[in-house]
């Protein structure tokens, strides 16, 4: 049984195999597309902030309000695209974009910082992008800070902070965020890269009648599904070698775990998004149909979902249950783990029961449906 | 021609949504997504797994970390001995900070010295680690600047003359969103990007499925002009994309309590320009394709960069320089920028003036090259 099994399974393959390279068209995009992506994104989507357009109100106009505003614009977080003369003006930049944030300085702010009681300024923010507002806020914070020592520093000539704070960040100690997006990114690309391959190939064969076809051979459900799964498996492992090159590469993500870890993570990973498409395709035998289902049912999840950018553990408990099914969670988790924390293989099991467990499930659903058919 | 293309439009919306499943793909599935996903897109710092190691265990120590633990910021997740555990535990994943008060903490306040913190914070973790340092630095400063405060009190009692302090304070205000409310930013990122995938790759199939069932030459040998093929192919999916916008922004204002404070009909109005950009690329890539799998290839390597290089989810301003001139092509881009500034600053028209002007010049751009491309392999 298990012999015969596997010629007809190899056979499956092979017949796969000669329907993917008779389309070589198709075979470049499947490989250069991982590597165009990463690389695009990599230099792309990043949370460190800089460069923000800055409007400035300087209604003061005066030593002390042009040493805040140097203050302000000392680093590259902020950049003024405006000089204006009322804060009214500025919601208008805000409108159209132009502007993210301004700085208002009041009349009087010099006199108020020799005589006190306090000097207060104005920080405009455009709270539409949240996470770009809480960094614009979290600046001024810091400038209103270093300020006040300097105050301490004019009063009694030194300032000693009474509490020693050191702060240590492990992992990706330059806070790049390219560090931890990467291993995301490569999760997106591969999840979307993996359901694509296969969620056309049944959906076709139904199509074009060669369904029945395959169904008078001998050969049986499990054999048709992971012969079909072979080769676009193999396909994967390319990708995600191209894709862990491009990383490691170009973008300095460190390999601090072993490599038979990653890949052993990035097998079981491959198989379950490529039965996810595999699925589809055995559900809906319609190219359209399938072809929406796995765009709407990889992109947005493994995006959100996935841990990658918007942390699990604060969403509701619904979502939590969704995500804890779907894989891309788990190769972000491991990945991460892997790479940046070095965790050896005995560490992921957690991560990988699950995709394998995604990955069972799927298949006997799938078959299921095709003993149906038959029936 | 009018008959011509009321009887395309008829064949083409018969044949996508003969199979009912496709009413449920195309419009239920996104609304269902938005519901799903607006609740997911959460980056406010909330609940970060801290761990404490006090190894002073003094009532000053206690109200340290106390003090960090009091707000919804930082959620406790268990207790070390002591700091040299912090690094393992960290490595295990058991938490995204670590905050260590070291023994002698209070002694040294007492005496005048500083006393020791360390924070040890999980880099890898995510975006999230970056804020959550930030904040706990933060809270141990202006710590710091209150026990300065009241040392310098008493140096002047001592000294018997009062000490001028004049602190530079930000009066911060938040416009549009003042809660900084993740939901209000993202949901109508996410609109934007489900009107896009639902519209574009089923355009980009379209003319591919014809070419596949060789149904394309049936179409071809009768009277229609490529202007009426054209059309029929892409009117239908553009008018399911504005029923798709209506439901979603519907949803993300009712359900997430995104604002609607400008005016619904220059939404529409942009959203139709957008659908002449989305639809005209899927044309683009129908006309280049042969099969429908290489529909589909093709169209996800446009998708994405498109969705990603929007401002979606990362500030466009964070992208390198060179990479930013190129997202002034993307009608995701523009879109968005509209979308975002009339849902949630009231702009007008006029506020929203050269997003319209690049959106509409894409929109006939792409669609204009698309039609010439078609009506050239048609006719």
């Amino acid at each position: 049984m298990s012999r015969r099994f596997l010629v007809r399974a190899l056979a499956m393959a092979h017949k796969e195999l000669m329907h993917i390279l008779r389309d070589p068209q198709m075979l470049g995009f499947a490989l250069l597309m991982p590597v165009m992506l990463i690389l695009l994104f990599g230099f792309a989507v990043s949370f460190d902030v800089e460069n923000l357009p800055l409007a400035l109100v300087d209604q003061d106009r005066t030593p002390a309000s042009r040493k805040l505003t140097e203050a302000f614009t000392a680093s590259k977080t902020f950049e003024i695209v405006a000089r204006l003369d009322e804060p009214s003006e500025a919601e208008t930049l805000f409108r159209s974009g132009a502007a993210r944030a301004a700085l208002v300085i009041p009349a009087g702010f010099e006199r108020a910082s020799l005589h006190g009681p306090e000097a207060v300024a104005q920080l405009l923010v455009d709270g539409a992008d949240n996470t770009t507002a809480t960094v614009a806020l979290g600046y001024a914070n810091a400038v209103a800070l270093s300020s006040s020592q300097q105050a301490i520093v004019r009063a009694v000539g030194s300032f000693a902070p009474p509490i020693d704070a050191r702060v240590r960040t492990f992992f990706n100690p330059a806070l790049r965020s390219a560090i931890f997006l990467v291993p995301g990114l490569m999760v997106m690309v591969l999840t979307m890269l993996a359901v694509m391959l296969t969620a056309l190939t049944v959906a076709r064969e139904y199509e074009r009648g060669s369904m029945e076809q395959l169904f008078a051979t001998p050969v049986g459900r499990v054999e048709i599904i992971l012969g079909k799964l072979g080769p676009y498996f193999f396909i994967g492992q390319v990708q995600v070698l191209l894709v862990l090159t491009m990383g490691v590469g170009i973008f300095e993500v460190p390999v601090r775990g072993s490599l038979v870890a990653v890949f052993v993570l990035a097998s079981v990973f491959l198989l379950a998004m490529l039965m996810q498409g595999l699925f589809i395709s055995v559900m809906t035998r319609n190219q359209m149909l399938a072809s929406q289902l796995a765009a709407i049912s990889t992109f947005l999840p493994a995006l959100l979902l996935s841990g990658f950018i918007f942390p699990i553990d604060s969403m509701p408990p619904p979502l939590k249950i969704i995500a804890t099914i779907l894989p891309p969670r788990y190769l972000v988790h491991g990945l991460r783990a892997i790479l940046l924390r070095g965790v050896p293989l005995s560490e992921i099991v957690a991560d990988i029961v699950p995709m394998f467990v995604f990955f069972a499930v799927l298949l006997v659903a799938a078959t299921k449906r095709f003993k149906r058919e038959v029936a | 021609m009018r008959v011509q293309l009321m009887a395309l439009i008829l064949k083409e919306l018969q044949q996508t949504f003969r199979d009912k499943r496709m009413v449920a793909v195309l419009v239920v599935l996104p609304v269902v997504q938005i519901i799903i996903l607006g609740f997911a897109v959460h980056l406010e710092v909330e609940h970060v797994p801290t761990l404490v190691a006090d190894e002073d265990r003094t009532p000053e120590s206690r109200a340290l970390v106390d003090g960090l633990l009091a707000g919804d910021a930082f959620t406790r997740v268990g207790t070390l001995d002591h700091g040299q555990e912090a690094l393992a535990a960290l490595q295990q994943g058991r938490a995204t900070i670590v905050v260590v008060v070291e023994r002698g903490y209070a002694e040294h306040l007492a005496r005048g010295d500083a006393g020791a913190v360390q924070v040890l914070v999980d880099g890898s973790d995510s975006n999230r680690a970056i804020v959550a340092q930030n904040a706990v630095v933060t809270y141990i400063l202006n710590r710091a600047l209150s026990v300065a405060r009241l040392r310098l009190e008493a140096l002047a009692r001592v000294r018997g003359q009062p000490i001028e302090l004049v602190p530079v304070r930000f009066e911060p205000r938040v416009l549009f969103n003042p809660h900084l409310d993740s939901a209000v930013f993202f949901v109508p990122g996410v609109a934007g990007t489900l009107l896009f995938i639902v519209t574009f790759i089923i355009t980009a199939m379209g003319l591919a499925r014809e070419k596949e069932t060789g149904t394309l030459e049936q179409i071809l040998v009768t009277p229609m002009s490529p202007t009426t093929i054209i059309l029929g192919k892409t009117l239908p999916y553009a008018a399911v994309g504005l029923v798709v916008l209506g439901l979603v922004v519907t949803a993300g204002a009712w359900i997430f309590g995104v604002p609607v404070r400008g005016h619904l009909g220059i939404i529409f109005a942009a959203g139709t320009l957008y659908l002449l950009a989305v639809l005209g690329a899927g044309l683009l890539v129908s006309s280049a394709v042969r099969t429908q799998q290489q529909a589909l290839m093709a169209g996800f390597f446009i998708l994405l960069p498109a969705l990603l290089l929007s401002g979606f989810m990362t500030p466009i301003e964070n992208m390198p320089a060179w990479l930013q001139p190129a997202t002034a092509f993307n009608p995701v881009r523009h879109f968005l920028e509209i979308v975002r500034a009339v849902l949630l600053k009231d702009a007008s028209v006029r506020d929203v003036a050269s997003q319209f002007v690049a959106l509409g010049a894409l929109g006939l751009g792409f669609f204009g090259v698309a039609s010439w491309t078609l009506r050239r392999r048609l006719g």
